[in-house]
């Protein structure tokens, strides 16, 4: 059996990165590799209280001062960003997987499987995503991996369209009838031919996946059914300064709410990029 | 034309249904259900199983189904057990003040997103054009809530320029416009500056398209100006897909409503849901989460029909 090799051509072809992503690409590089290896070159812990240094500004001894139990803010924000990135990375994964499945499945078989399929996505896009996400966080408000499971749910229908649509088009290629001829099955055309040479779409959609998903941690958070405190999250933490904006605690305000904007920033711009690059090679092929 | 309304109207009802499916699976996913809400936490199971039953708890789902849809259809929305009210009297106290909220949000963001989307795309790739482009990035990926807090800090606790929160001033007991216009003012701009972002970037993009066409060309050869060129004939076809944009935007504004709300403590739809959320109160959510439903397919329907009247392109048949 050959298998087609998947079109990676706008990953392969010469990159010509301009600043604005290349900066993105470094900054999201930096934030993963400090949340990962920080809290443990950083030997300040994330969780010890001591009150009498509660609200202190920043200082040789807390870069980022102390909040409002005299916990270190520079750890808590470094652990907090761990939990706001797996968040929003497997989140998107979840949602990329569940969107992906679904939509190569109504594209590729047509008829009244994708009428129906595609009707389902019209109904749940006719619901707010953040009122499902509210009543599920609601529901089943635990730990840290039912959140994950629950924003990724609730975003798969916009990737499940794109997918869907990038299939029907690839369905028609030569390779796709190639493959059937051989004798493979309709499994084999679209896990080995059709979602890998959708992979470009699938990425950049995985990309601005991340960014939402990120801001939806944030928002459940502010709403009190994100991440539970004592754990920290970029959300929590955001949340959690908005009282400290009247003392004036610029330090407990200022770190999380940059982190956020600037990393989500980021993500979206990467993704903004690599369709830009993606509809350029569409043009030029 | 009403052929094409009366056919548009008939498709939208399999989605009404799908959405009241919808709504009734997560009924009776969730955990409790209304006897044990209705019967209280100490109750036995025996006060339970008779509750249960009071209710029709007990019979067979579709008929649970089709009894829950027939009470809807006559404006039911449920019954809120923990603030012993029906539901449709709860949204109906609050469904105005948030489709004000959202309206003003609306008119906003179009006054600003489209001459932002307009100049962008005239002057595309110059540093305006990024520049613009940075702060449109920047505030798609802000937290709303963290925006919210800023307007607050700085118009509401330095500059004093607006209140803090709430509809109206406590003391004012008549329904005065500028005390209500001043509580509206920092709510519709949290809710307005994503849709901005998105619209203005929509608009850029849509109009750069349009640009390119012999038609625009045809336009500046005949020596008309840039300003007819531009909002004559090119920001009217780049509109034209703007419609539905707006129509699927609905249902975002009224998911934002619920953090803006909560910001501003602005007593609308979203305030209840999140009350109701924690409150786990899941009738209340449901009967909104239906209604909501309703007026986005319905909101929708209307962007299709705006889209047939503004393009002669799309055939009412």
């Amino acid at each position: 059996m050959i298998d087609a090799l998947p079109d990676m051509t706008f990953v392969r072809r010469r990159i010509r990165l301009p600043w604005i992503a290349a900066t993105c690409m470094a900054w999201v590089a930096l934030v993963v590799l400090a949340c990962a290896l920080g809290p443990a070159l950083l030997h300040v812990s994330a969780a010890a209280t001591d009150v009498a240094d509660a609200y202190a500004a920043p200082s040789a001894a807390h870069l980022l001062g102390t909040d409002g139990l005299g916990r270190d803010e520079l750890a808590r924000l470094l652990v907090g960003g761990r939990i706001t990135l797996s968040v929003g990375a497997v989140a998107a994964l979840v949602a990329m997987v569940i969107g992906t499945i679904y939509g190569s499945t109504a594209g590729y078989y047509g008829g009244w499987l994708d009428t129906l399929l595609m009707r389902v996505v019209d109904v749940f896009l006719s619901v707010p995503t953040l009122f499902l996400l509210l009543f599920l966080a609601a529901m089943f408000h635990g730990n840290l991996v039912t959140l994950m499971i629950v924003i990724g749910a609730t975003s798969w229908l916009g990737p499940s369209r794109l997918v869907r649509g990038e299939v029907l088009t690839l369905k028609e290629r030569l390779y796709v009838e190639a493959a059937r001829s051989l004798g493979a099955g309709d499994g084999r055309i679209i896990f080995r031919h059709l979602i890998p040479n959708a992979a470009g779409t699938i990425i950049t959609t995985t990309t601005f996946m991340v960014a939402s998903a990120m801001l939806a941690e944030t928002a459940l958070s502010y709403l009190g059914i994100g991440v539970r405190a004592p754990m920290p999250s970029w959300g929590n933490l955001l949340s959690g300064a908005q009282s400290d904006i009247f003392a004036g605690a610029y330090w407990l305000i200022l770190p999380p709410g940059l982190a956020i904007l600037t990393t989500v920033c980021s993500f979206n711009f990467i993704g903004d990029w690599l369709r830009e690059r993606q509809e350029r090679a569409l043009a030029e092929s | 034309m009403s052929t094409f309304i009366a056919r548009r109207l008939l498709w939208s009802i399999p989605t009404l249904l799908g959405v009241t499916m919808l709504t009734f699976v997560l009924i009776h996913i969730a955990p409790g259900g209304p006897a044990l809400a209705l019967a209280g936490q100490r109750a036995t199971p025996a006060q339970i199983a008779a509750v249960t039953h009071a209710l029709g708890l007990d019979r067979p789902l579709y008929i649970q189904y089709a009894r829950w849809l027939g009470a809807l259809l006559h404006g039911d929305l449920g019954y809120s057990y923990v603030q012993q009210s029906p539901v449709a009297l709860l949204v109906a106290q609050r469904l105005p003040q948030t489709l004000l909220l959202m309206g003003s949000a609306l008119l906003a963001s179009v006054v600003l997103a489209v001459p932002l989307g307009v100049y962008q795309a005239y002057r595309r790739n110059t540093t305006f054009d990024r520049v613009a482009s940075v702060f449109v990035f920047l505030s798609w990926s802000m937290p709303t809530f963290w925006f919210g807090t800023i307007l607050i800090a700085i118009f509401a606790v330095t500059l004093r320029w607006f209140p803090v929160g709430g509809l109206q001033t406590i003391d004012t007991t008549a329904f005065d416009w500028p005390t209500r216009i001043a509580h509206l003012v920092m709510p519709a701009a949290t809710l307005a500056i994503v849709s901005v972002a998105g619209w203005s970037r929509y608009i850029r993009g849509s109009m750069i398209e349009q640009l390119r066409e012999d038609y625009t060309r045809t336009a500046v050869a005949k020596g008309l100006s840039t300003r007819r060129v531009l909002f004559r004939h090119t920001l009217r076809n780049a509109l034209i897909p703007f419609i539905t944009l707006l129509g699927a935007t609905i249902p975002a504004l009224f998911g934002g409503a619920i953090i803006t709300e909560q910001i501003f403590a602005y007593p609308g739809m979203g305030q209840l849901f999140w009350q109701s959320a924690i409150d786990r109160d899941y009738p209340t959510l449901l009967g909104m989460t239906v209604l909501t439903g309703v007026l986005v397919v319905l909101g929708n329907l209307f962007a299709d029909v705006m889209y047939a009247v503004v393009d002669p392109r799309v055939r009412y048949d």
